[in-house]
């Protein structure tokens, strides 16, 4: 437990420091490409366009711009205006986007893992079978089909053959059964391939042999003595495999019109939105962050011979 | 006499690999009396411990398969039996432990929750029971403090203590067998006497049988009533340890011993390492495996296996000296008329 406290107060002084880093960094990057904010294909005038940056404070020195970005961050939490976005601050941009995102991630996961583990369960188990190379197949299938021809096929199944499901909006259960497949499909494969390498990784240790001349049954073998070992390395992808499906997907929100934050990640960075891109990366930041010490924190869980620092 | 606890008859097991089928087990048969302890020696290679996973039915199959043979315990065929009626078997009649400790325990799990496994698949004790039979079979292997050791994990004890802990494990429904596969070999010398000694000791308190798979000879000497020498998947000597030491019949059980270092031999000579190497089991040639090694070998060695045949009351030799040979033994082809008991 003392453990515990000191880990994540060492995990919150790093995040800081890397929040830090990363904010310097993109702030130096994104005030070094070329063009600006406004200009755009229409040529704003340039007496308006003095005076958008004073609105913005973008006519500023750099360097006072840096701090003041800074130090609004640091004391009140708040990111700026959305350049492009008009009338939204970036914090509301977030604070309507992310539940929207975090949800259907959620959905996508839950079926990830829910269809992942359970196939590479059983191709370890039954290995070369025709359950293994049938389901192997599709693991690699999933993982090579690119999101928008899955989601596109699926549109086509189940929406236009077989009008289950609607095809595209924000708000159902119904509405969030397609998009959350599409986004958990990838992710399952590799659960599956990462799930069955694991099993047959531990199938080999001497201590299932011990468990078998125990006289344990081969489900107790496998789901006691076999699976946990085998979920470290499945463990270990999920923590950023879930930032990632948080922040959104643009081409799953695009294809369903879900209103969701992978879209700004976009066109934030296109348009030289600098806050809302900004708000952008130490959001993403701080998610691998968290992702990254709860796969820490149930590594330990997992294996006692793991201990935090 | 008393029929015997285990009787194994002709067994053959194969497994089939890249480089070909190697027949691991050619032929094994010996019994196990009740409260016996049977060493089974043979270097690497030899169907020792595949003998012994074949009895568990835990040859990996496949590759592996059990060919031919039967291994009757108290009458009924493992070989035969279901993987079900098996799992009865493992860990309730017949216990296992295994060379190395370090890795025959699952790190993931705390020793408690190994140890009352094995209670409560086979005798459904509750998790409470359980826990006391475990703590008692801890005490009993001589780890102390034992209620909380057993909510420490396997990395939390040293090698022996592993070990200990492994015995504890195999002995918690009262087998009749216990299978030991190399039980010292990954430890410490100082530990392995430790070992052997409480496996002696419990031995005789509960009268459990012993196989004990070796490639030690003193290991043998210490501990065994008789002993089965293998060879490339064959049995060649059987013999009580006294007579074996005493006398070995079989030219490869005498270089076995000769190559042991002892103390009272001049130190200006070199050990004696048997010349050669064993028999590549996926080409193992016609006739007697171990010809090619042999000193003494035979014109008919190369085209005839000799069988296993009684030399005297209780121990049987696998050499075709054994048929003119008097009995003085395989003394007479031995420059060193007296190899004493090691160990």
């Amino acid at each position: 437990m003392r453990n515990l406290v000191g880990y994540l107060i060492r995990r919150v002084g790093w995040m800081l420091l890397t929040l830090w880093i990363v904010y310097t960094v993109s702030f130096v990057l994104m005030r070094s490409v070329p063009g600006n904010p406004f200009s755009s294909e229409r040529t704003v005038p340039a007496a308006i366009e003095r005076q958008l940056r004073a609105r913005y404070n973008l006519d500023a020195p750099v360097h006072r711009q840096y701090f003041d970005i800074g130090w609004g961050i640091v004391s009140r939490g708040d990111l700026g205006w959305s350049l492009r976005l008009e009338d939204y601050s970036v914090n509301q941009v977030l604070a309507e986007g992310f539940p929207v995102s975090a949800s259907l991630a959620i959905f996508g996961l839950v079926f990830a893992i829910g269809l992942g583990i359970p196939a590479g369960i059983i191709s370890a188990v039954r290995r070369g079978s025709f359950a293994d190379l049938s389901m192997m197949t599709a693991a690699v299938l999933g993982i090579a089909v690119p999101n928008f021809v899955l989601a596109s096929i699926v549109i086509l199944l189940f929406v236009f053959i077989l009008p289950i499901f609607p095809a595209a909006g924000w708000g159902t259960l119904q509405q969030l059964v397609l998009p959350a497949f599409c986004l958990g499909a990838p992710v399952a494969a590799y659960i599956a391939r990462l799930t069955r390498a694991g099993m047959l990784e531990v199938l080999t240790r001497e201590h299932v042999r011990t468990a078998m001349a125990k006289g344990l049954s081969p489900q107790a073998v496998v789901l006691k003595h076999v699976l946990p070992g085998a979920m470290l390395p499945v463990v270990s992808y999920l923590g950023p495999a879930t930032a990632g499906v948080l922040t959104g997907s643009l081409v799953l929100e695009k294809i369903f019109a879900i209103p969701g934050m992978g879209s700004h990640f976009i066109n934030a960075a296109l348009q030289r939105d600098y806050f809302l891109a900004m708000g952008m990366v130490l959001t993403y930041t701080v998610l691998l962050f968290v992702m990254n010490s709860i796969v820490d924190i149930s590594y330990a869980v997992i294996d006692p011979r793991v201990k935090l620092q | 006499m008393n029929p015997p606890l285990l009787s194994v008859e002709d067994l053959h097991v194969s497994f089939q690999t890249d480089e070909g089928l190697v027949e691991a087990v050619r032929g094994v048969s010996f019994d196990l009396g009740q409260g016996e302890t049977l060493g089974i020696v043979g270097e690497s290679g030899s169907g020792k411990s595949v003998t012994n996973l074949a009895l568990m039915g835990l040859i990996p199959r496949p590759p592996g398969r059990i060919d031919r043979g039967s291994a009757k315990l108290a009458g009924r065929d493992l070989i035969q039996m279901s993987q079900k009626e098996l799992m009865d078997v493992r860990g309730r009649r017949i216990g296992m432990i295994f060379q190395d400790p370090m890795t025959a325990l699952n790190p993931l799990m705390t020793v408690g929750q190994q140890l009352t496994e094995v209670t409560r698949r086979h005798f459904g004790l509750s998790r409470a029971a359980a826990q006391t039979r475990a703590a008692e079979m801890l005490e009993m292997v001589g780890i102390s403090a034992p209620e909380s050791r057993l909510r420490d994990y396997p990395h939390q004890f040293s090698g022996g203590m592993r070990q200990r802990v492994m015995i504890a494990m195999a002995l918690s429904c009262e087998p009749e067998i216990l299978i030991a596969d190399e039980p010292t070999t990954a430890l410490d010398v100082t530990i392995q006497a430790q070992i052997l000694e409480l496996l002696g000791d419990l031995q005789r308190r509960r009268g459990t049988s012993i196989i004990l798979v070796t490639h030690d000879l003193g290991v043998v000497a210490g501990i065994c009533d008789r002993v089965l020498v293998m060879y490339a998947g064959r049995v060649v000597e059987q013999a009580t340890v006294t007579e074996l030491f005493a006398s070995p019949r079989h030219p490869y059980t005498l270089g076995l011993l000769r190559s042991l270092p002892r103390l009272d031999r001049d130190h200006s000579l070199r050990l004696e390492a048997i010349p050669g190497q064993p028999p590549d089991m996926t080409r193992v040639p016609a006739g007697c495996s171990f010809r090619a090694r042999c000193p003494v070998a035979l014109a008919r060695c190369a085209d005839d296996t000799p069988p296993l045949r009684e030399v005297a009351t209780g121990r049987s030799s696998a050499c075709w000296h054994d048929d003119a040979r008097q009995p003085a033994g395989v003394a007479s082809i031995s420059p060193d008329p007296s190899p004493v008991a090691g160990g």
